[in-house]
């Protein structure tokens, strides 16, 4: 893992001297709130419905034990014990007090965290695949990449306020497991015709009120331009996004209104000015980098497959976590482990204090020290030998983090929704547990096999429903939470926005509806391998408009 | 009919103004502006402002049933009675983060 250089803990000490001395100032009065206001934000403290929310970034969702430890100390001291993993690959706070923030802030810069660039219309976090350096299927481990970047963005003067909050994610694999084409920027690991490795480069996408596809501005883009290629599409976003109208000035729209070609024109020819210049990435500079993510110690193991059959046989909820909750890794005898955060009936995303400790423990002990924070909100122990798998499993069932329903139906996204965000129009928590508990049976769910059903309490679409296979949007009605349904997002390589299908639903009918749209799929696909998502773009939106809302 | 809600500065908790210019934890003790009493309404808004201790200060239009304060608003439901879901007790104040006007 990557630590912290000289300059990286001079920042960040200073910003939380500064940020330590606008909270004392705001106490006293000597800061108004219009003043203050921008200053919290810029430090990831958001004002929610109930009390002060902090955002922490994880960069990239990467996580030791010592950091994760911390995460469960500030859980326990400063909040009410537990923490929410988010779709960013961050964790958030619902409790802390303000005259604690100073306090919370240096506990983290003790274990080089921070929640800088966590709000505001700056670069964001910098997200990937959750099994980037582990995954069998990779080109190239994204890490040192995505470091480079957060160096890059962290506290980058031109790009402090841009029109709109900037989000950028990537992929060192072909199979897209970071939505990358639902990002401002999204890079995807790719190889030139002479064999070289680079990136494709994604503009324009996001979710939101108006959700869109990004566009392919550059189909190669080598390591030691990337800075200066990102550089240039900033720029020319900074000069050009609207700023008059918060709702157009994502960097999507002006991609949608002025055309890609026009935008990629203007970027080339800013690129041509800054090419070879400051930004340019020399090789030693990568590599140096590198360093920090060179590949653990690994163990040669004899044993280099698991079997899940015999296993689900021997102890079928074992045997289930095994089928569903492992990823295929580099290195034989290793695999990675998803560690779901969603119990059946749960909130997805939380977790208490203990089990976070469990977790850092846990990677401590049987994950090279390392652990991953996905933007499905689960985590990840990206480095397990497969002898070490009934170990890793009991200890997870002892605190309540063994469900084995990875990618199933219960595996939902869901922001936290009315509940706590003053943002939000409807609830989308209670919402998510009521179909957790209609569909929770391990039976139930096996027989409906990978489906992705993603919560949002409102248009700004935390909860990814424009992207999800069912996507479920909350809105307010005359008083009332009403929920629209969406069929057919798709969040992988092959990006996809959902469709809405017709009136809202009340929340108590919410899961009846879904469970329609389940048994429409199910009734209609060729085999039970053919998932719900191939079945929808096999059959199209029709029939499950029927299920929902009969011929009429 | 209205009544004043925002968040107190330190704990961030919801409070309403009540009749006797505290801002305090319940909802039920609020002061219920009626449609004549903008001038008021204004006024206390404008107090409030100087004490710089109530933060996301808002009007929130309400009914009165049985004598009870019942917001139009499922968000300020839900404010005044902390998340649903997981159930969580709203915040409350510190000792010294009562604030009057």
């Amino acid at each position: 893992m990557y630590r912290y250089d000289e300059f990286d803990a001079a920042f960040v000490k200073e910003r939380t001297a500064q940020f330590s001395d606008q909270v004392a100032r705001r106490l006293t009065g000597e800061l108004n709130e219009d003043q203050f206001r921008p200053l919290r934000l810029m430090n990831g403290l958001y004002l929610q419905l109930h009390a002060y929310m902090l955002r922490i970034a994880v960069p990239y969702g990467t996580m030791n034990s010592k950091q994760m430890h911390m995460l469960a100390h500030i859980a326990r001291t400063y909040d009410r014990g537990y923490g929410h993993f988010t779709t960013r690959q961050n964790i958030q706070f619902n409790w802390p007090k303000l005259r604690d923030i100073p306090k919370i802030l240096e506990d983290l810069a003790s274990v080089e965290m921070h929640a800088i660039q966590t709000s505001g219309n700056c670069i964001r976090n910098i997200t990937t695949d959750q099994f980037a350096g582990a995954t069998a299927d990779e080109i190239i481990d994204p890490r040192p990449v995505a470091e480079i970047l957060r160096q890059w963005s962290s506290l980058h003067p031109e790009f402090s306020y841009l029109p709109r909050k900037f989000k950028i994610a990537m992929t060192g694999s072909p199979t897209d497991r970071a939505a990358i084409r639902f990002h401002d920027i999204g890079l995807q690991a790719t190889t030139s015709a002479l064999g070289e490795i680079g990136w494709q480069v994604w503009v324009g996408g996001g979710l939101g009120r108006t959700p869109m596809i990004g566009k392919m501005i550059s189909g190669f883009v080598p390591h030691e331009h990337l800075l200066a290629y990102l550089e240039s599409i900033l720029r020319v976003y900074n000069r050009y996004g609207r700023r008059d109208n918060k709702y157009k000035a994502r960097i999507k729209i002006l991609v949608h209104e002025e055309g890609i070609d026009s935008i990629r024109q203007q970027v080339d020819e800013e690129f041509a000015q800054v090419k070879g210049g400051v930004l340019h990435l020399p090789q030693d500079e990568l590599d140096r980098i590198g360093k920090y993510f060179v590949e653990p110690a690994y163990e040669l193991v004899n044993e280099t497959r698991v079997d899940v059959a015999r296993e689900k046989i021997l102890n079928p909820l074992y045997g289930r976590w095994l089928e569903h909750n492992l990823h295929g890794h580099r290195q034989p005898g290793y695999v990675s482990v998803t560690i779901s955060l969603k119990p059946i009936g749960g909130a997805p995303g939380d977790a208490t204090d203990a089990q976070i400790d469990v977790v850092a423990d846990l990677a401590e002990r049987y994950s090279h020290d390392e652990l991953r924070v996905t933007h499905e909100q689960n985590l990840v122990l990206p480095h397990v030998k497969i002898t070490d798998l009934p170990a890793v499993y009991a200890r997870l069932v002892e605190h309540g983090l063994a469900e084995g329903n990875a990618g199933q139906i219960t595996d939902m996204i869901c922001c936290p929704g009315l509940d706590f965000c003053a943002l939000a129009n409807a609830r989308s928590i209670p919402l998510a547990q009521e179909i957790s508990r209609k569909f929770g049976s391990p039976e139930r769910q096996a027989e409906i096999g990978d489906l992705k059903i993603k919560i949002s309490g409102c248009i700004n679409a935390c909860g990814h429903h424009h992207v999800a296979h069912i996507g479920i949007l909350g809105v307010e009605k005359k008083g009332t939470e009403l929920y629209q349904i969406t069929v057919g997002g798709d969040a992988t390589e092959q990006a996809a926005i959902g469709d809405i299908l017709g009136h809202g639903f009340i929340a108590e009918d919410v899961p009846a509806a879904i469970e329609r749209l389940v048994d429409a799929y199910i009734a209609r696909r060729q085999s039970p391998s053919e998932p719900f998502i191939d079945a929808f773009r096999r059959i199209g939106k029709e029939p499950f408009k029927e299920a929902l809302y009969g011929n009429a | 009919m209205e009544i004043l809600t925002g968040n107190e500065l330190m704990s961030g908790a919801t409070v309403y103004l009540d009749r006797e210019g505290r801002w305090v934890e319940e909802l039920q003790h609020a002061r219920v502006f009626n449609n004549d009493e903008v001038e008021a309404r204004d006024a206390a808004i404008a107090a409030t402002k100087k004490t710089l201790r109530v933060v996301s200060l808002e009007i929130e239009t309400v009914t009165l049933s049985d004598g009870a304060i019942y917001p139009d608003r499922i968000r300020e439901r839900i404010r005044a009675e902390g998340p649903t879901a997981p159930r969580f007790d709203r915040q409350h104040l510190d000792e010294d983060g009562h604030v009057s006007i």
